[in-house]
């Protein structure tokens, strides 16, 4: 028997199947087809199940099915919970940038406009500049562009606060290791909360040090020891010759915590403090590799 | 293929993605689409009305909307959610465009909708991309015409083009598809190439 959208085909004889576009389209994904004695659908045997009268009813009617379950599709993986922190990660990391960029481009302007000016032994970040020059820059465009940066910084300000539950939310094993903020960077690196559980932990570990890690494969250049995860405290705060070492072991469980998120997406309290002191462990300078 | 002076076009409602106008048809720009670029560079299919065509990695559904304006129906295959926003769009204003959401690797997805096809045109990212064409072969008519568009970037960025293109072309011609024309697509796109080839017994 031969199943296609209008309905089951046996030996000539046809089964049609009735109902909407979208139940169509529901039946569709329900088939399972072989596609070592595939017969195509075609549009006489639907008319002659009185599917359609002619070729041209046959097309209008598989479009709108086509259009009703693609609609449908697109809907459901919109509707996955990592899908806008995807987005919401990426545009506070290039906010990121452009704040940057425009901050530099403004102490730039400020210093034509006084001078006398200069930045040396005043320890004075761009960003701090650019509040003052919007607090006394006048009405000009530059103290406009000053406050808009601000406006911006506030704005990355409430972001990344929302980032970082929302992460917690979709994500709360990983989040629990390594904070919000750098669990939704692992995410948009890898692309989706389903790609990341499937990530081996040594490619967790070097996430983000893609630069470095061609290099380390083309040239003689050392291995990466890590890429984002390097923002976590845990990481860039540990002595040097560790380093490493906790990198290692906190992909090893990140790897496992997003496995958790992604097949159970519930928070595993007990794998949790386990991971957690393993993790503390590696950080310290006797900590046993074995344990 | 409908030229005017040197300028490939198709006859259809216009506005699809902005595309200029030349004599009331839409220009089909061979820098934007691989299709319209291998009618320019070499001979490629004749696209005729009563063609049935399947389409592996429809993206925004450009190339797609110009294919329409030639053939009967295209079933037009894509994979990622954001550019199917786009192909539903042209989907709607052309009653010959049915949109897919679906992995071309996986032809059973869509198997219980698609009929068999004249035309087999496949463009997508992937490093199978001759495994995915021989899975989809089961569509496409005996002494009917496939279309690869060959992203050797993408099949493997370490080997030098050339390579891929012999290696693509010895796979397709082992299981027994007659390669007609292969060509690559500069000046309009590097590094991809595309093979025309017929389908004479089923594979």
């Amino acid at each position: 028997m031969q199943s296609c959208w209008f309905g089951d085909v046996d030996n000539g004889k046809c089964i049609p199947f009735s109902g909407d576009a979208a139940a169509y389209a529901r039946r569709v994904r329900e088939i399972r087809t072989s596609m070592d004695a595939l017969v195509p659908p075609d549009w006489k045997i639907a008319a002659a199940c009185g599917i359609c009268r002619d070729r041209a009813e046959y097309l209008s009617l598989l479009q709108k099915v086509c259009i009703a379950g693609s609609e449908q599709a697109v809907r459901e993986q919109y509707a996955a919970k990592d899908v806008e922190l995807l987005q919401m990660v990426r545009t506070l990391d290039e906010m990121d940038t452009v704040i940057n960029v425009l901050s530099e481009r403004v102490a730039d302007w400020y210093q034509i406009r006084h001078p006398s000016f200069s930045r040396k032994y005043r320890r004075t970040p761009a960003h701090m500049l650019v509040k003052s020059v919007s607090e006394r820059g006048g009405g000009g465009a530059l103290g406009k562009v000053a406050t808009g940066i601000t406006g911006l910084s506030d704005t990355r300000t409430a972001l990344a606060k929302e980032v970082s539950a929302r992460a917690c939310e979709v994500m709360p094993n990983t989040s629990a290791l390594i904070g919000g903020l750098v669990a939704a960077r692992l995410l948009s690196h890898a692309g989706g909360l389903k790609a990341l559980s499937r990530l081996p932990a040594s490619t967790i570990q070097v996430i983000g040090a893609r630069t470095a890690l061609f290099m380390h494969i083309r040239t003689r250049a050392p291995a990466p020891k890590h890429g984002i995860i390097f923002q976590h405290r845990r990481v860039h705060n540990a002595p040097r010759e560790v380093r490493g070492k906790v990198a290692r072991v906190l992909a090893g469980k990140l790897a496992i915590a997003a496995r958790l998120d992604f097949y159970r997406g519930s928070v595993v309290p007990e794998f949790i403090e386990k991971a957690q002191a393993r993790i503390d462990l590696a950080g310290t300078v006797q900590g046993d590799d074995k344990q | 293929m409908i030229h005017i002076g040197e300028v490939l076009v198709s006859k259809g409602e216009g506005g699809v993605y902005g595309e200029r106008m030349l004599d009331g048809y839409r220009v089909w720009d061979p820098y934007r689409s691989k299709l319209a670029a291998l009618y320019l560079v070499g001979t490629g299919p004749e696209l005729v009305p009563d063609m049935k065509v399947l389409y592996l990695g429809a993206a925004n559904g450009t190339t797609v909307s110009h294919v329409a304006d030639y053939v009967e129906v295209v079933y037009a295959v894509e994979f990622a959610p954001r550019p199917m926003q786009d192909l539903l769009e042209v989907a709607r204003r052309r009653k010959n465009v049915m949109p897919i959401l679906a992995d071309a690797s996986s032809p059973e997805q869509y198997a219980p909708l698609v009929e068999t096809v004249d035309l087999l045109y496949q463009d997508v990212a992937q490093p199978d991309q001759a495994a995915i064409v021989l899975r989809n072969c089961a569509f496409l008519k005996t002494g009917g015409h496939l279309i690869l568009m060959l992203k050797t970037r993408s099949v493997d960025i370490r080997k030098k083009p050339e390579q891929i293109f012999q290696d693509t072309l010895d796979i397709l011609m082992s299981f027994g598809i007659t390669v007609c024309e292969s060509t690559w697509l500069a000046p309009y796109h590097q590094d991809h190439a595309a093979i025309v080839c017929t389908l004479d017994h089923p594979v």
